[in-house]
């Protein structure tokens, strides 16, 4: 006759063990973990590369995508150190993979280390990597109603990043439909607009990152 | 491109087959899981990618049952709780407050076994 047991346990456990002794090492180190989730085509590198380009802080990068090491090839001509994760086939990264891939990146004395999320508004918002933040990363192009339609995502994350803002004179794009739904989600969420090729937003981006690094180590 | 769904019942086998070797269980017949709203699961993804990655081990023809957890919300100002459908909305419904949290609806877990 089968019995009942009442057990407490995460569906995902075994991973979150992971996701734990990330940020626990990265607590340790005082390393802020920032988590890039976008859609494929956000602009979530070259974001990264612009980023890197100003930042005043030591940088290290973990690339995720199914395929290719192209990603982690442009980073890696900022000078940067960059590790790259194929997941062949994994729509999403997790913490078990990124514990492998700190094995090449050295984090004593590093202020920040960006993951890039596999390009995907739906799975990477499942997973916890250890990440101090999750960053939504959104473009124009994808038009304003994605916050609505991703509110897991957008809900967690401690930024939402408004990507290729020099095309809106070119595309019928909402601004205010976009963070008013931002705002009804995630009213605390930091909320900045950047043109990555041009700079604009970028050193309200790095003022954000120097301002959580700065709580991360009181 | 692998659904979160099937990452989520790779990881519960391995959970349960290791909960099942611990406690020395001959068999896992049902399994429930708690499954808050503001999580992207597809009941019918989840079912589907049980019944296939079960098949061949020991949790072959063990029930799956999905509870979902409706959104439980909190506003921090005037510490209203209330609960609704509205995975968008984190203003409070008394004050308009923004200070909000979810108590409940971000579950992901197992709740229960039955077990021979």
């Amino acid at each position: 006759m089968p019995r009942k047991i009442n057990i407490k346990r995460s569906v995902l456990a075994a991973d979150e063990e992971f996701a734990s002794k990330i940020r626990e090492r990265l607590r340790k180190e005082g390393t802020l973990m920032v988590n890039l989730i976008g859609s494929p085509g956000a602009g979530k590198t070259t974001l990264l590369e612009a980023t890197l380009g100003e930042i005043p802080f030591s940088c290290a990068v973990v690339e995720g995508d199914v395929a290719t090491s192209r990603d982690a090839e442009r980073i890696s001509k900022t000078g940067t150190p960059v590790v790259q994760i194929n997941t062949q086939g994994g729509c999403h990264l997790e913490a078990h993979l990124l514990w492998k891939a700190l094995d090449e990146i050295p984090t004593s004395g590093l202020d920040v280390l960006f993951v890039e999320n596999v390009g995907n508004l739906v799975c990477p918002a499942e997973f916890d990597l250890g990440e101090d933040y999750k960053v939504a990363v959104c473009s124009v192009p994808e038009g304003p109603d994605k916050p609505l339609k991703y509110p897991h995502l957008f809900h967690e994350a401690g930024a939402v990043l408004l990507t290729k803002v020099d095309l809106i004179p070119y595309i019928d794009f909402d601004g205010d439909l976009f963070w008013g739904d931002v705002k009804k989600l995630n009213p605390l969420a930091s909320c900045i607009e950047v043109a990555s090729l041009t700079g604009k937003g970028i050193d309200a981006w790095t003022d954000v990152l120097g301002r959580w690094l700065m709580e991360k180590r009181r | 491109m692998k659904m979160h769904e099937l990452s989520m019942v790779e990881s519960l086998i391995e959970e349960l087959l290791k909960l099942q070797k611990e406690h020395g269980w001959e068999r896992i017949c049902a399994i429930r899981l708690r499954i808050g709203a503001m999580r992207q699961v597809i009941p019918e993804i989840m079912h589907f990618a049980f019944d296939i990655t079960v098949q061949g081990t020991a949790l072959e023809g063990a029930k799956l049952v999905l509870e979902t957890v409706p959104l439980k919300k909190k506003c921090l100002t005037c510490k209203n709780m209330w609960t609704d459908g509205d995975e968008a909305l984190f203003l409070c419904e008394k004050c308009g407050s923004s200070d909000v949290e979810l108590v409940e609806g971000m579950e992901l877990e197992i709740e229960s076994l039955e077990v021979e």
